[in-house]
């Protein structure tokens, strides 16, 4: 089928709208955009502060002059009122005597009425001081020298500018015109010159399977790997402290102002119902917290070791639990789940859907005790299923496998640990 | 009335499954396209995902011809491919995410910036669809 240029192109798989060729006229527009704009304000803000000021501390040349007036400059503004001091000075030039206003050569204006005020203590009115004038021009002078350092901080953001619009343009005219296949081959070209070490060796012999060293660098006491739990329950727990902590911060300000209006008798009706809501999820922050508190603190570690890794489909394998904690337990059980993991876009928003395919139950105990400083130990077998998906991993979608240790404790907050494990493909397996 | 142009592939073996580390090989060729037409030719064995997520794609082998550089290309001859395939990622149906694979063959026109696509799918290794979603999952 033949194709031209189109206006647009009916929704597929990544769910793209619009004409290639247009989308790309519309992002060059965009990083043109930032390129001319940080290519404007750069070349202002270096011939209007860099160069006047590397002048000054190279080019202009020392005088002698007398401060005959002082002021305080005013200049209103949308924020409110601006200052900056000013000095009126005297001095002579080749026979010509000079009366201008000066400080600094950028001399900004603030809205700090007392710091710029302070300033103007710097020199009283009669006094001798030095003076740097322009040689071209002597009326251009100065009472002091020296750079400015926030002008090149506020350099930072054209310069930022420029880098974004440059580096699209750059990178769209690497990729303009050529098919989406080609992007792909020359991304993955580049990719392969980075791959170095021994994950990189298996990344290339089985591409796009995780590789994830970590689960094997821990020997278990009982079998060959102990596998490392996906989320420790010690980081769990301070992530979530953080959140409650600067949730309820801001909240307690929220709280404070409505809470003084109602004292001082002007309350303010739209803040405190505002603030209702969030005090509600600060509440409900406090109590997962003290959740997350009592299962870490309550249910000993779960350590979970497994006789080999990489998994196989088909391949059995001795997995060994452990639980520790002073528990009575409703009920303890160890499953291999599959779950496929889809990030996509929507509007603005990036989300991430999990929908788990398999599930395979390995252990199951109802109603037993685990007293203190005896861990809960038992063995069972692993059986990846023959027609197992391996591990999965591209930009957007993946494949992951799991075990899931899932506790019921009597009185007390249930709980899950999760242990990431890869299987990798079934090689030489016939196709049907 | 003339007829569209259309790219016709064929691929070797018993043209729908492989298994990985296996040789795919296969021809290619066009239909209502003369020599003169065609400025450049892309071949890719390449598998993308579809589903809930974006759409992710990779190139296993990739293949140009292009006139400027001294090649010819002649449209009604059928041209040989063949790669060894990779051992993953296999083709995949699962419920929000699938992994497909196919030979995708592109031709680039001189006239007006057209395209000629052809694309014919295939399985690598034989992973059984998945039918529907388990039963209470875990919340992990």
């Amino acid at each position: 089928m033949a194709r031209t240029f189109r206006w647009y192109q009916k929704k597929r798989g990544n769910r793209r709208t619009g004409s290639r060729t247009l989308g790309s006229i519309g992002e060059a527009l965009f990083f043109a955009f930032f390129l001319f704009i940080g290519g404007i304000v750069l070349t202002v803000m270096i011939s209007t502060l860099v160069i006047p000021e590397w002048q000054v501390n190279h080019e202009f040349v020392e005088h002698n002059c007398k401060v005959i007036g002082r002021r305080l400059d005013e200049k209103e503004d949308k924020g409110g009122m601006l200052y900056r001091p000013e000095f009126q000075i005297e001095y002579t030039v080749n026979g010509v005597v000079y009366r201008p206003w000066t400080y600094t050569i950028s001399n900004p204006y603030s809205s700090g009425k007392e710091s710029q005020q302070a300033i103007l203590t710097k020199f009283s009115v009669g006094d001798a001081v030095t003076c740097w004038f322009n040689p071209l021009n002597p009326a251009q002078v100065v009472l002091v020298r020296g750079y400015s350092w926030w002008v090149y901080l506020v350099l930072f953001v054209p310069v930022a500018f420029i880098v974004i619009g440059a580096g699209g343009l750059i990178y769209l005219l690497l990729h303009w015109g050529k098919s989406a296949e080609r992007r792909s081959a020359m991304t993955q070209r580049a990719q392969e010159r980075d791959l170095f070490g021994t994950n990189g060796a298996a990344e290339h012999e089985y591409p796009n399977v995780p590789q994830r060293s970590d689960i094997t660098n821990s020997p278990g006491t009982k079998l060959r790997y102990r596998l490392p739990i996906d989320t420790s329950p010690g980081w769990a727990l301070f992530g979530t402290l953080l959140g409650c902590i600067i949730w309820n911060g801001l909240v307690t300000i929220m709280v404070y102002f409505a809470v003084h209006g109602h004292l001082t008798g002007k309350p303010d009706w739209i803040l405190t119902v505002f603030s209702i809501p969030f005090v509600l999820g600060g509440l409900f922050l406090i109590v997962y917290f003290l959740r997350q508190l009592l299962v870490t603190a309550g249910i000993g570690p779960t350590l979970l070791e497994i006789s080999d890794h990489p998994l196989h489909p088909g391949g059995e394998y001795q997995v060994f639990l452990s639980q520790s904690g002073n528990l009575n337990i409703n009920s303890l059980s160890l499953s291999l789940v599959c779950q496929e993991k889809a990030t996509y876009r929507q509007g603005t928003n990036t989300r991430t859907e999990l929908h788990p395919v398999y599930r395979q139950d390995l252990f199951r105990r109802d109603n037993f005790e685990i007293p203190p400083g005896l861990p809960f130990e038992t063995n069972c077998l692993l059986t990846v299923p023959p027609g197992a998906m391996h591990s999965f991993k591209s930009g957007h979608n993946a494949i992951d496998w799991t075990l899931v240790v899932e506790g019921d404790i009597a009185n007390w907050p249930d709980f899950k640990r999760a242990f990431s494990v890869i299987i990798y493909p079934a090689n030489g397996r016939t196709a049907s | 009335m003339k007829n569209e142009p259309a790219v016709v592939i064929h691929l070797g073996g018993n043209g729908h499954s492989y298994r990985p580390g296996e040789s795919l090989s296969g021809e290619y060729a066009f239909e209502e396209l003369s020599a003169e037409q065609i400025k450049a030719l892309e071949v890719s064995v390449l598998w993308y995902t579809e589903g809930k997520g974006d759409e992710d794609m990779a190139v296993h082998k990739f293949w140009r011809t292009d006139i400027e550089n001294g090649n010819v290309i002649d449209p009604q001859r059928p041209a040989r491919f063949e790669t060894i395939l990779p051992n993953s990622p296999l083709s995949y149906d699962g419920q929000i995410v699938k992994v497909h694979w196919c030979v995708r063959v592109r031709a680039f026109l001189h006239r007006g910036g057209k395209e000629v696509l052809g694309q014919k799918e295939f399985r690598l290794g034989d992973i059984p669809p998945i039918k529907s979603p388990v039963q209470n999952p875990p919340d992990i």
